[in-house]
């Protein structure tokens, strides 16, 4: 049986028609089930955890990416199947899961495609989509072998389960036990010194990233800001419910 | 627009889980992969992969290399070792020994070091 965790904001009357047909499609459905609404104060972490402990078998993530971001880490590593109902936004990781929004995401659910994939790490928090430096120009560590450093100040991207083939980005696969990590620096070029784009790509296990200066790095859409951050894989250890449309 | 080199460059690559270090960027270390490598940058070290290597025009590599098979159209200075195939295009420079099973040099391709063929390169 579902439960279905609604995010805080999901109360708000712009989404109560949605809600509505939402809750209409999975009784027709046959999938509805224990709604569970997110409130100040209410520990969300330990409200999954004891809907997971009386015997659930999924849990439904009812709002936007950081809606997912809150559960995953109760769901790593259980049987306990993770899906998602977009709404509001941004819902990347719907898109990269072929889950639509609203109510269309209720058939996703009752096709039950499950996919395991892998969540990374970053100094002990976990991250599904990827996480992004900008302005980088540190030193990384890669897989404790070697080192790389960026000639100028470039942009680093650690992707799980990101990518935008629209720009003819690659998309990682999130079901492979890696960590695609690109790296794009701009590089003078011909006589006029132009700068080119140039981009490396390497999948890694484990990388570390050492700054002097204290940096930003951004994570599923979270902010960190430190001078050490350590960087690693979990394989396989979510359970999504995907839709036939996914990316990866 | 790609000219012949290019295209013979391409031929190398492949998808799947492939390495690309591209120009503006430094690699130090014992660098290994089970994937294809594209080498546009610079590397120090050591170089080790299962499948196929290809070092372009810009790469600057001091290192001793290893792979199943190659296609290099930069400098490397380190011994080359090669299971199968070494493609050295016009505007490649081997400062080192090269061991490998077949060798295809284009005219312009320039090698200092001892060069060992058939049987020996396989690991």
């Amino acid at each position: 049986m579902y439960r279905y965790i609604y995010d805080e904001f999901t109360q708000d009357k712009r989404f109560e028609k949605d809600l509505l047909n939402i809750e209409n499609r999975l009784t027709d459905l046959g999938i509805a089930g224990k709604i569970v609404r997110m409130a100040l104060f209410r520990n969300v972490q330990e409200m999954v955890r004891d809907e997971i402990r009386h015997g659930t078998t999924g849990v439904i993530a009812v709002g936007n990416d950081e809606t997912v971001h809150k559960v995953i880490d109760v769901i790593s590593g259980t049987d306990v199947v993770l899906g998602i109902i977009p709404l509001g936004g941004p819902n990347e990781l719907a898109r990269m899961l072929g889950v639509p929004d609203g109510v269309a995401a209720c058939d996703v659910l009752s096709a039950r495609i499950i996919e395991k994939i892998d969540v990374g790490i970053v100094n002990g928090k976990r991250f599904l989509t990827s996480l992004s430096v900008s302005k980088f120009c540190s030193e990384l560590t890669c897989d404790g072998t070697y080192r790389v450093t960026p000639d100028v100040e470039g942009h680093l991207e650690v992707r799980n389960l990101a990518g935008d083939a629209s720009r003819n980005e690659r998309i990682s696969d999130p079901t492979d036990g890696r960590l695609e990590t690109v790296i794009r620096v701009g590089v003078k070029h011909g006589w006029f010194g132009r700068r080119r784009m140039c981009e490396s790509v390497l999948p890694l296990t484990q990388l570390a990233i050492r700054s002097e200066k204290p940096i930003a790095i951004t994570a599923d859409g979270e902010e960190m800001i430190g001078t050490r951050f350590d960087i690693g894989i979990e394989p396989s250890v979510i359970r999504v419910i995907s839709g036939r449309g996914r990316k990866f | 627009m790609f000219n012949r080199r290019d295209e013979q460059m391409h031929m190398a690559s492949s998808s799947g889980q492939e390495t690309i270090i591209a120009q503006g960027v430094k690699v130090e270390g014992d660098f290994t992969s089970s994937g294809d490598v594209v080498i546009d940058g610079e590397v120090t070290g050591s170089i080790q992969t299962a499948a196929s290597l290809r070092v372009g025009e810009t790469a600057h590599i001091h290192a001793d290399v290893s792979a199943s098979s190659a296609v290099v159209a930069g400098e490397i200075q380190g011994n080359v070792r090669i299971a199968e195939r070494l493609e050295l295009l016009e505007s490649s420079i081997v400062h080192g020994d090269v061991d490998c099973q077949t060798l295809s040099v284009a005219p312009g391709a320039k090698i200092n070091g001892r060069l060992t063929m058939g049987g020996e390169g396989k690991e």
